[in-house]
Order: C-alpha cells, then sequence, then structure tokens
C-alpha cells in the first residue's frame, strides 16, 4: 500500500514536471524572436509567401494555443495545412519538422539508438572506473598511489571535452591508428563494429566523468571506513577486503547511485559534443543542428523528450534508494 | 553562414586510459587503413568510371525534394534530379548553360515574354516511365505549395498569373504553364526575362511523377532522373546513392557519372573531416570534403604533403558593407564615400583569415560573371588599409552631425571579428560606431523586412543563383527588393538604376544584356551605397583518388556532377 502510493505520487509529480518542462520550452521560443517560417520561405522571399508559410506551420496561433496543439498532438496526433494536401503526424506526435520533413517522435526513435550506446557504454565504464578507484584511494590514502589518482581525477573533470575528443582522435585514431574516427554502426548489423566505433567516445566520456566519482567515492569511503560500524565489523574479525566491499562499500553506493542515475539521464538526452566531434547522429547533434536552423518543433520535442528521461531516471533513483536503504521505504528519516 | 556546398546560405554573412588493455588488443589490427604509396595524383583526366565516391558534409541531411532545395545546379541534387536546363563546367573555368531534359536552352517569344522549350526523345524517370513535358509542369507548380517550401523561388514572381497560385494538391493547375503535347512546354512570363535559361536550371524546374509524389516522404524518396539514385538513406548519417539503368549517357552533356555509386557521410565534424582527407588512408583517399577547410587545417595544409589536394576557389561571392541609404544623414552620397573611404579593407581581410580569404573587390558584378567589366572605382588610388584623413574632409564637407552609427550584424564570431575590423576603420575617421549583435532569423527580419529604422551599417556577402550579372546586381540594388523580404540591404532607390535593371533583365541577347548591366554596376557604384571588401574564395580538400575535382569561376564550389576517382 505504502509502495503503491509512493509510486502515484512520484508519477503525478512527474507528469507536472513534464507540463511545466514544455510550457516553459514553448514560452521561451515565443520570447525568442525566432521565425522559422522565415527560413521555410524560400529565396526571395516575399511577405505573402512568408504569412502563407507561418499559416501552414500553424505559427500564426498564440503560443498557448500552439502549446496546447503540442499536447493534443502528444495523445491525438496532429495535422498540419488547411484545405490543400495536409501533413499528418501520428501520435504520439511531439511535433513535426517542416525542414526535414520528418515527426519529431520519428526523428527521436531514429537518434535515440546511438546516444543510448554511447551513454550507456560511457557510464558502465566511468562507473566501474570511479569507484574502483576511489575505493582504491581511500583503501590506501596518503600514498603516492592516491595523490596519483586525485590528481587524475582533477585533470579529468577540468579538461574540456571537445578537446579530448579531438586529442583522442589525432592520437588513436590518426597517429597510432588503432580506432576508427568517427562514424556508428548499428548494434543490430555488427556488435563487433558497433564496439569498436564506440570505443573512442566511451573512453573520453569515461575520462571526463569518471574522476566525480573518484573523489566522491574516496570521500564516502574515508567517512565510512572511519564509522562505528565498520569498526566493529572488523573487531568481529571479517577480512579487510569483506568490510571495504560488503559493508562500507554498500553505504557508499548510495550516493554514487544518485549522481549516476542523473548524469546519465543527462547522457541519454544527448552527448552533444561527444557526438559532434565523432560525427554520430545522436540526440545531442540532432539537438545542435535544431538550434543552428531554428528548427523549433525538434528543439521542443527533444528538450521536452530529454526533460522526461531526467524526470524518469529521477524516479528510478528514488525507487533504487528504496531497495538498497530499507529506511527510505520506511518512510523514516535516515540518519 | 553555412560553410557546405549541399545546403548553403548565400545570402548574408552577413556569415586514455581505462581501457589501456583494450587498446593493446586493437593494436595490431589497421583502424583507419593507411595508403601503401604516396599521393596519388589527382590531375585532370578523361572520365574514369567506377567505385564509390564518398562526400563528407557537416550537413545532417540532404532534402532532394525539388520544390524545396536551394541546391545549386551542380552539387548534390543534380546528380539525381535532370532539369530543363543544367551548369556545364569546363577546364579553364567557365560556366555556360546547356540543355538537359530540354534540346536547347529555350526559344524566346518576340517580346521575351513567352519561352518554349521541348523534351529530348527518350527520357524516362528510374523506373522506365517516360518523362512528359507534364511531368515538368507539374514539378513547377508543387513548388507553389505551401507545405513544399523553403526552395529558390525566382520563378514565382516571374511566371503571370502566378501571385495567387497554392500548388497543384487541390486540383488547381497554373495557367501560365502550358504543355500542348507531350514534348513540349510553354511559359508565359509577366514580363521579358532574358535570364530565363537559367531559370529553368533550378531545381524546381525538375521532372515529378505526379501518381509517385508524396509530399511527405519526396524529400528522402526522390524518383530519379539524373545518373544516380537514392538507394538508402540512414537519417542523419549517410545517404547511398547507386546508378539509374534508365539514364542515358548520350542524352546529357553536364555529367560524368564516374563513380558507381556516391555515399554522403553526414553530420561531419568539419575539422575531423579535413584531417581524414589530410591523413587521405584507405577510403578517406575516395571522399571530398563539401564544408570549407577550417582556418586552423587550412594553415596545416599549406606546404604540407596534402597541399596538392587542396582545391581553392577564385575570387567568389562579393562581401560588403552596406550603408542604409534611407537612414539619416547617409542619403547624403558624400557621406557614404567618406565611410567607404575610412574602411581598412585589408583589417577586413585579415580578419576574414587572411590573404586565402579572397581578393580585394572592385565591381559590383562578381569575377566570371559575363557583362563584368573593371571601371575606375573610389578606391584605385587608395590603399587597402583606406584613407581615413579624405574621409574626414568629406565628412566635414558634408556637415555630418558626428550621431552614432547602428552597425547591425549576425552574432556569430566571424561576422563580429569582420564588424569589429570595420569599426575600428571608421573611428580613424572620428565616426562613432555601435556593432549590435543580432540572432541569425532576428538579423534577417531588421534587415530584410519593414522600414529599415533599425540600422545605419550592415556586413553582406552574396554570391548570385545563377551566372548573370542580373543575379549580381537585382537582388542587391532593385529599388523593389527593399524590405520584404528582398536583399537590398542598402534600401537603395535610384530611377536610373532600375530603368537600366529593367532593360538588361528583359534583353534576351546576352552580349547586350552586358553591355546594360554593366552600366547599372558603374551607376551604382558612384552613389556609393555599399563599399565592397572583398571576393571571398572557399578552400577545398579531395582524397587523392579523386579526380575531376574542379572549381569553375562561377560558383566558387566544386562541380560534383564531373568529380570521378581513379581506377
Amino acid at each position: 500500500m505504502r509502495v503503491a502510493r509512493f509510486l502515484g505520487t512520484r508519477l503525478a509529480s512527474v507528469v507536472f514536471v513534464l507540463l511545466v518542462v514544455s510550457l516553459l520550452t514553448y514560452a521561451v521560443f515565443v520570447v525568442l524572436p525566432a521565425d522559422p517560417a522565415q527560413l521555410a520561405c524560400g529565396k526571395p522571399c516575399t511577405p505573402e509567401r512568408l504569412e502563407t508559410a507561418r499559416a501552414f506551420m500553424q505559427l500564426d496561433k498564440s503560443w498557448v494555443e500552439q502549446w496546447w496543439d503540442f499536447l493534443h498532438g502528444v495523445f491525438a496526433g496532429r495535422t498540419f495545412g488547411g484545405s490543400g494536401a495536409t501533413i499528418t503526424c501520428p501520435a504520439p506526435c511531439l511535433g513535426y519538422s517542416f525542414r526535414l520533413n520528418t515527426p519529431v517522435t520519428e526523428l527521436i526513435l531514429n537518434r535515440f539508438p546511438v546516444t543510448a550506446s554511447i551513454a550507456i557504454g560511457a557510464a558502465v565504464l566511468w562507473l566501474l572506473a570511479g569507484v574502483a578507484g576511489g575505493v582504491v584511494a581511500a583503501v590506501r590514502r596518503g600514498t603516492a598511489l592516491d595523490r596519483s589518482l586525485m590528481v587524475g581525477a582533477i585533470t579529468g573533470v577540468s579538461a574540456p571535452s571537445y578537446l579530448v575528443g579531438l586529442l583522442g582522435i589525432l592520437l588513436f585514431g590518426f597517429t597510432l591508428d588503432m580506432v576508427p574516427v568517427s562514424g556508428y554502426v548499428p548494434l543490430r548489423e555488427s556488435p563487433v563494429d558497433w564496439a569498436w566505433h564506440l570505443v573512442l567516445p566511451w573512453v573520453v566520456l569515461a575520462l571526463l566523468n569518471a574522476a566525480i566519482y573518484t573523489r566522491l567515492t574516496r570521500a564516502q569511503m574515508l567517512d565510512a571506513l572511519g564509522s562505528e560500524y565498520v569498526r566493529t565489523a572488523r573487531a568481529k574479525g571479517i577480512t579487510e577486503g569483506r568490510v571495504v566491499t560488503r559493508h562500507a562499500l554498500r553505504n557508499v553506493m548510495i550516493p554514487v547511485v544518485t549522481i549516476f542515475a542523473l548524469d546519465l539521464g543527462a547522457l541519454l538526452g544527448g552527448a552533444v559534443i561527444t557526438e559532434k566531434v565523432f560525427s554520430m547522429a545522436g540526440l545531442g547533434a540532432l539537438l545542435i543542428d535544431a538550434v543552428g536552423n531554428t528548427d523549433v518543433p525538434v528543439l521542443v520535442g527533444v528538450t521536452v523528450f530529454t526533460a522526461a528521461i531526467v524526470v524518469v531516471a529521477n524516479l528510478l533513483v528514488d525507487v533504487v534508494y528504496t531497495l538498497l536503504d530499507p529506511r527510505v521505504r520506511q518512510g523514516r528519516v535516515a540518519r | 553562414m553555412s560553410t557546405t556546398a549541399t545546403s548553403r546560405r548565400r545570402r548574408l554573412a552577413a556569415v586514455v586510459a581505462p581501457v589501456a588493455a583494450a587498446a593493446l588488443l586493437l593494436t595490431g589490427c589497421n583502424a583507419n587503413e593507411r595508403a601503401n604509396d604516396a599521393a596519388a595524383s589527382a590531375s585532370p583526366t578523361a572520365v574514369e568510371r567506377g567505385g564509390t565516391l564518398r562526400i563528407l558534409t557537416s550537413a545532417t541531411s540532404v532534402n532532394w525534394d525539388p520544390a524545396m532545395s536551394q541546391s545549386l545546379a551542380i552539387t548534390s541534387l543534380g546528380l539525381v534530379e535532370r532539369r530543363l536546363t543544367a551548369w556545364k563546367t569546363d577546364a579553364e573555368g567557365n560556366t555556360t548553360v546547356v540543355p538537359d531534359l530540354a534540346t536547347d536552352t529555350g526559344t524566346p517569344s518576340e517580346d521575351g515574354k513567352t519561352w518554349t522549350f521541348t523534351l529530348k526523345d527518350g527520357l524516362a524517370f528510374e523506373d522506365g516511365t517516360p518523362i512528359t513535358s507534364a511531368d515538368v509542369k507539374y514539378s513547377v507548380e508543387r513548388s507553389f505549395a505551401p507545405e513544399l517550401s523553403g526552395g529558390l523561388s525566382y520563378h514565382k514572381s516571374l511566371l503571370e498569373g502566378a501571385e495567387d497560385y497554392t500548388g497543384p494538391y487541390q486540383g488547381q493547375e497554373l495557367d501560365s504553364i502550358e504543355t500542348p503535347d507531350d514534348k513540349t512546354i510553354v511559359f508565359h512570363l509577366n514580363s521579358a526575362y532574358g535570364d530565363w535559361p537559367w531559370i529553368v536550371s533550378m531545381p524546381a524546374f525538375s521532372a515529378v511523377p505526379q501518381g509517385k509524389d508524396d509530399p511527405a516522404t519526396y524529400s528522402t524518396q526522390p524518383v530519379a532522373t539524373g545518373p544516380y539514385r537514392v538507394a538508402e538513406t540512414v537519417e542523419g548519417t549517410s545517404i547511398t546513392l547507386e546508378r539509374n539503368p534508365e539514364w542515358d549517357a548520350d542524352t546529357d552533356e553536364a555529367r560524368a557519372a564516374g563513380p558507381d555509386s556516391i555515399v554522403f557521410e553526414l553530420g561531419q565534424d568539419a575539422t575531423v573531416a579535413a584531417q581524414r582527407l589530410i591523413a587521405d588512408s584507405g577510403e578517406d583517399q575516395n571522399a571530398f570534403g563539401a564544408n570549407f577547410v577550417p582556418a586552423a587545417q587550412l594553415a596545416q595544409v599549406q606546404g604540407g604533403p596534402a597541399a596538392d589536394r587542396l582545391v581553392t576557389s577564385g575570387p567568389g561571392a562579393l562581401a560588403y558593407l552596406a550603408i542604409n541609404t534611407q537612414a539619416a544623414g547617409l542619403d547624403d552620397v558624400d557621406v557614404r564615400k567618406a565611410i567607404s573611404l575610412a574602411v581598412d579593407r585589408n583589417a577586413y581581410r585579415v580578419a576574414s583569415g587572411g590573404e586565402i580569404a579572397g581578393d580585394f573587390a572592385s565591381t559590383l558584378i562578381t569575377p566570371g560573371i559575363p557583362g563584368r567589366e573593371e571601371y575606375e572605382t573610389l578606391f584605385d588610388d587608395v590603399e587597402p588599409s583606406g584613407d581615413p584623413e579624405q574621409a574626414q574632409q568629406l565628412l566635414a564637407g558634408a556637415g555630418w552631425d558626428g550621431r552614432e552609427l547602428r552597425f547591425v550584424v549576425k552574432d556569430d564570431e566571424a561576422s563580429l571579428a569582420q564588424a569589429q575590423a570595420i569599426q575600428q576603420g571608421l573611428q580613424r575617421a572620428g565616426l562613432k560606431v555601435a556593432i549590435e549583435p543580432q540572432a541569425d532569423e532576428v538579423y534577417t527580419q531588421t534587415v530584410t523586412q519593414g522600414d529599415g529604422s533599425g540600422y545605419d551599417l550592415t556586413l553582406g556577402s552574396w554570391q548570385p543563383d545563377f551566372p548573370s550579372a542580373n543575379g549580381n546586381i537585382q537582388p542587391l540594388f532593385a529599388s523593389s527588393q527593399i524590405g520584404g523580404g528582398g536583399y537590398n540591404l542598402a534600401r537603395y532607390s535610384n530611377p536610373e538604376v532600375d530603368d537600366l535593371i529593367a532593360q538588361a533583365t528583359a534583353e534576351t541577347d546576352p552580349e547586350k544584356a552586358g553591355t546594360i548591366w554593366s552600366q547599372a554596376d558603374r551607376t551604382i557604384a558612384a552613389d556609393a551605397p555599399v563599399v565592397p571588401l572583398i571576393y571571398t574564395k572557399n578552400s577545398f580538400l579531395h582524397g587523392s583518388k579523386v579526380v575531376n575535382f574542379r572549381i569553375p569561376d562561377f560558383p566558387a564550389y566544386p562541380n560534383y556532377l564531373q568529380t570521378s576517382l581513379e581506377q
């Protein structure tokens, strides 16, 4: 019962957040003096043709009406144009890109596997590397190993991804000639080529993100290793390895999982720069392209989709919390 | 400004370690296959057939719908879709209009208002259906439909009775296009138009079979008439073209159709693509970049082994500073001349990338365009860095009130650097200039729509859409092009010039037209509505096995239709 109520409340807040995000997104694009019809007007563009284009794209309505049409389209689909030929966008319609002649939902579905491949692979790598690095640094506190791991972490946190990406391409792609420099091969076509093309982006992203996890894990681990329950465990004669992995690490993982889910959620919304540098057509590349071309329907659709992923990631964190820490499930306040 | 030839917008420029183990495992094999021999020569040769040509572009899509495209006749769309006429480029850099679907470049009536074309025999779509004049008419008609927007629209204001026409999807026809039989197509124009043969080389004048036209999918699944058809599209990633068996080389003088297939690699980072072309390994030997080579790689290439694979165009688009002739005080020609003299054109060129960015401009008609004649300009005896003292004298004589000039530019880095170079030049003559950066479409609206009260100065860059002085002069200086989406950024209105434009436009003899255009050029320059800065140059890189990769004098883009691979 408690679990059902917990999930119900959380789901309601998910819907509310998405409504607010979509409303704000629409409002922002109205405040910005962007006019997608200008680009659709052709060359040369007369005021009459500009009006026709605007009416066809339904940009002549107020932004609240446009927002309402958007929401309606998500559930019931949309039809653009009037008496003549029309363009239909089937539900769930997250908008229609007149520039690409494609429903935004279709674009997102095409691009998401690319972004997911980059994000999930990189996330697994950086979680493993980051947590392992953090544990080792904590256990070997004050040694040269600890210090070099921390210096590495600082470097990783500070490096811009564009630079690391390009350096990676130059070094491993062109100079050492070990990995392909660009392109994406779908998993179903060839799993080996898929992974091989993704190695470099995974490593670059992992390198940049693992640092935070190393630092976080180290700090949490040091805290845990100094706590009373660990002392008790040691006093009971449990081996040090078991103390670290079974007792300390389990508590350390709670904040790590929180950050991880949020990072992964954000990355699933598009690894913008990584995708650009490695020429991979993911959500991030779609978004950048849409910004450059004032493709407002794509901007709105992708923004709402990304927000949904982040919000769902949050929801999952809450659920995982309840598994990792019974106190949360029981509604008690953690220490 | 977009930097790809496939989807250009030429209007306004104004323009490791955690997996070290995995890495070690992979060292054995070559990820990016190396060339065994040194860069093979890419000298112009006869057409070689075969191979897969790869085109690396930052564009994430190619819109194959002829009604929605602003593609040049010699780039992407030209590979798949033939039009009534085409552009033929030769080794000397000349570009001429040649018959494509039609048997000639059109026959004008006495008054120049009616143009008749006859289709060649034996033309067919990729499915074998014969191409008729009705298919061409339908293609032009659908370019008027509001759902198919964004294409080149010159014909829309030229065809008679087209003002209220909204396309064929409601069953309406455009009466000013007649098809008396399957081979003949007749266009009735509002007024005489000598450059109509160039207009019908634009994408809208392709052939589209009505029965296979789904406006929602035609942009990715066009029905081919050219040497290639679209075989596969991976959205955002690649487009593969394969040979169209129905295309007959004997009917086509514009396309060499060398490669067996062509792959567009989409969404490529311009820097990485340039590095790949410099490295020239494996498949990249058969590739060329559709984007301009970024400044850093341009420096890297020069003097290096890839230098002979760098192709730089001749002087192309005219980059200019437009002076709003309707703004207070700027209606005085002496003030405009003072601004022209105060501009530091050398600083502008440095800000644009230095000498390789382009040559200093003189005439308004760009090099390579018939009718261009050099004449004595304001800048003949002036250093490229300008003459601020003479400018100051002119300003004093004109009684300039010293108000601050609003200099509106696009808010990208390149435009800002160029604007600052201009600003510093003008300040030397005591002119006060405030730079106002604006987002792309806001900028477009400020300078092309409304009454123009929002700016005094702006930067423009213009390469005509077809190689006629008409394309240089009319869009930028006809009074009909002020506001309302037109590109007369100087808001320049001179009845004498309008008259010359009307005369030259109506002239169907190209030579006579050229003389009138040149006269218009001089007349405008004497009024100094714009300051010609440079004729921009574009640089492209190609792999070592790519041959016949040439940039004509016009346009400053490579001809995809002639590019082939060494076998």
